[in-house]
């Protein structure tokens, strides 16, 4: 048997009116949450101000701690710069009359000095040659000597020779090529006359 | 739109968050505001910086200096009573015949290649140079060992000298002596 009470559907129910009057006034009622909004907004305000606060001491720490590295930076230089200034103007002086005792040396090593040469050629010279002249000019020396002996030992001589001027290391300071230019007999005397040339290293020759 | 009262009603029911907003508005534009300061003065520590290590550098390199100067201000001081004058023709002269008294050699022949004129040119086409060479040309006949000692003295004497250009010849073909030597010479010297 079906009922008589039929289901009120939900349209039905919203479209009724409230049984009583509802008098409260929301707004004016508290707020009955278990923690109220206040207190997120409060909490919320309060730790965006303290990060504010941290961001803003921190950098003031920053600048603080930069203005102490420069006052200390301005001391030292307060300090040194005296000192330093009379040595700046020490070493210009010092620099100023380098330069000068530079300039001497160079003038003086620029050349070989011609006693060390004949004294060096003197003491290496073998005991069948003798020097008759030597000539010394900005492209080299020029040496030119007799050989004693038969013209077929003699040439022989002049070579040994010119193998122990290439190998002689204190010509090799300022000579860079050593060659044996001419090999003549002197009508006269008979014996070979040749004649040497030592060049002047590039860096050496060019004056200064 | 709120109206004044409405806004008085919802700063004094929120006091705390508004002074905290407040503050933190005030807080973050103070910041802003001497947050140029920063990158002003790192500048500045940056530059004295450099300015401090420069100078402490200055006064560790410095720290013999004072001996070096003297010592190369005694060397320089040497220097000026060994220079010759280019006008000085009488004096520059009487120093190779002092050697060739010395040395018992003979001089055939002596002049002064250098005068006024060559050295001004010299002296502008070096202006750096704080000395100038002065040109001699000379002779010298003598025994082999008197013409070494005169090469020796004119070499390491009381003028800087060096020989542009050198020969040595015997005279006589059975190499009895004498020997003859010439030479262009440089004495360092002032414009």
């Amino acid at each position: 048997m079906l009922s008589l009470r039929r289901k009120k559907t939900d349209a039905a129910v919203s479209q009724e009116p409230p049984w009583h009057p509802n008098f409260r006034n929301f707004e004016r009622l508290p707020d009955t949450k278990v923690v109220r909004t206040a207190f997120f907004i409060n909490v919320g305000a309060i730790a965006l101000t303290v990060m504010v606060a941290l961001w803003f001491a921190f950098q003031e720490y920053q600048l603080r701690d930069l203005r102490l590295q420069i006052d200390a930076w301005q001391q030292e230089i307060d300090r040194n710069k005296p000192p330093s200034t009379r040595a700046v103007a020490q070493f210009r002086k010092f620099q100023e009359e380098a330069s000068r005792i530079q300039e001497i040396n160079t003038f003086v090593t620029a050349r070989p000095a011609v006693s060390d040469l004949l004294v060096q050629l003197g003491q290496t010279l073998p005991a069948n040659i003798a020097i008759d002249g030597l000539e010394l000019r900005d492209t080299g020396l020029r040496l030119i000597a007799s050989v004693r002996g038969a013209p077929e030992l003699a040439s022989g001589h002049a070579s040994t020779y010119l193998a122990q001027l290439r190998a002689n290391a204190r010509l090799a300071e300022w000579f860079e090529q050593i060659e044996l230019q001419s090999i003549n007999r002197n009508q006269q005397t008979g014996r070979l006359v040749v004649e040497y040339l030592l060049k002047t290293k590039k860096e050496k020759g060019a004056k200064k | 739109m709120m109206s004044n009262e409405e806004l008085f009603a919802f700063v004094k029911k929120n006091r705390l968050a508004v002074a905290c907003g407040v503050l933190s508005v005030g807080l973050a534009l103070a910041a802003y505001y001497r947050g140029d300061g920063l990158a002003e003065n790192q500048a500045v520590l940056d530059q004295k910086a450099v300015e401090g290590r420069r100078l402490a550098l200055n006064l560790k390199n410095a720290a013999q200096l004072d001996e070096q100067l003297a010592a190369v201000s005694a060397a320089a001081a040497e220097i000026k009573p060994r220079l010759v004058r280019v006008d000085e023709l009488a004096n520059n002269l009487q120093y190779f015949y002092k050697l060739e008294a010395e040395t018992g050699t003979r001089l055939s022949q002596l002049q002064q290649t250098a005068n006024a004129a060559s050295v001004a040119r010299w002296t502008k086409t070096n202006p750096k140079a704080a000395f100038v060479p002065i040109g001699f040309s000379l002779s010298v006949e003598g025994e082999y060992p008197a013409l070494l000692d005169f090469l020796r003295r004119l070499e390491n004497g009381t003028h800087y000298a060096r020989a542009v250009a050198a020969s040595v010849n015997i005279l006589k073909p059975d190499r009895s002596g004498p020997y003859v030597l010439q030479l262009n010479v440089e004495l360092l010297g002032t414009p």
